[in-house]
């Protein structure tokens, strides 16, 4: 039997979480994944971050009334990415 | 949530359901457009029914126009709101499609008939259409309320060519009653209580 590695970028806990969101959702603010994740922000901050150097995320940072605001949006490459994490994770879990 | 604790594969798999079930959950429907509707409607039928009815003022009708500045209201603060929002949802979307849909319905069902001179038709097929909307919305956000809603508003058209032309207005009244204002106030008393919720740090 074929077994495919999970992917390192993914097979994290907050990482795997925000991931799981933004595929479900068109887009996010960082407030909507922050508080569904129940994260500090630091912590989150640090791991889209990670996301988006990975390529999975495309992050839009505007000012809306002068306050920040953190979009996130998955992209095709990360809907791939979470597609194989998936499906590799069914094959271990078939054993 | 720890971000690199390690996992096994079935707690990746649970964690992944639970977080769609969260984003599966988000609606952020606040309920305040079934609110105004409801409410500018009651107040059309009820206002043009008293007028025409009783004093027998076709001048009554003209209050129908106030539709037209809840439009004008309702397209600035869509477009306001849409600028803090920026979580946004497949089925928020399809829900904004659906109600676009029935606008455009609405607005050529009432062209056509008013061409055709159809006017006792006006609002039987105005209660088909409400239906629509109000039943796909429940099915689309899950909530039953606005499924009974959709159906009640068909039941009000089935019976309507049976009731006299000059009460078919009070159909209208009783058909936004149960399908938006009654809702739309449950809707209302969810969004609240969840926002209560967050701010006492329950979460979700």
């Amino acid at each position: 039997m074929d077994f495919k590695e999970l992917d390192p970028i993914l097979h994290s806990q907050l990482r795997l979480a925000v991931m799981s969101l933004l595929i479900s959702v068109k887009e996010a603010e960082f407030t909507f994944l922050k508080e569904k994740t129940n994260a500090t922000s630091g912590n989150l901050s640090v791991q889209i971050s990670k996301l988006k150097e990975a390529g999975y995320i495309e992050i839009t940072k505007q000012f809306n009334n002068n306050y920040p605001q953190t979009i996130c949006k998955i992209t095709p490459k990360g809907v791939l990415a979470f597609e194989n994490y998936v499906k590799a994770l069914q094959s271990y879990m078939r054993l | 949530m720890d971000s690199e604790m390690k996992m096994s594969e079935s707690e990746s798999m649970q964690l992944i359901t639970s977080m769609i079930n969260k984003a599966k959950n988000f609606y952020g429907e606040t309920g305040l457009f079934y609110l105004i509707w409801g409410w500018v409607i009651l107040f059309c039928c009820l206002t043009s029914f008293v007028t025409v009815y009783f004093f027998k003022n076709q001048n009554g009708n003209l209050v129908w126009l106030l539709i037209y500045l809840v439009l004008i209201f309702q397209v600035i603060y869509n477009r306001r709101i849409k600028r803090f929002q920026r979580t946004r949802t497949y089925t928020r979307d399809i829900n904004g499609f659906v109600w676009i849909t029935f606008f455009i319905c609405l607005m050529l069902t009432i062209f056509i008939c008013s061409a055709f001179k159809r006017y006792e038709m006006i609002n039987p097929l105005l209660l088909v259409a409400y239906g629509m909307p109000t039943f796909l919305s429940g099915i689309i956000i899950k909530f039953k309320p606005l499924i009974i809603g959709g159906i009640f508003c068909w039941l009000m058209a089935f019976i309507s060519p049976f009731i006299n032309i000059n009460y078919q207005v009070l159909l209208i009244a009783a058909a936004v009653i149960a399908a938006w204002i009654i809702p739309g106030h449950l809707l209302r008393y969810k969004y609240k209580s969840e926002i209560a919720g967050k701010n006492f740090g329950n979460g979700f």
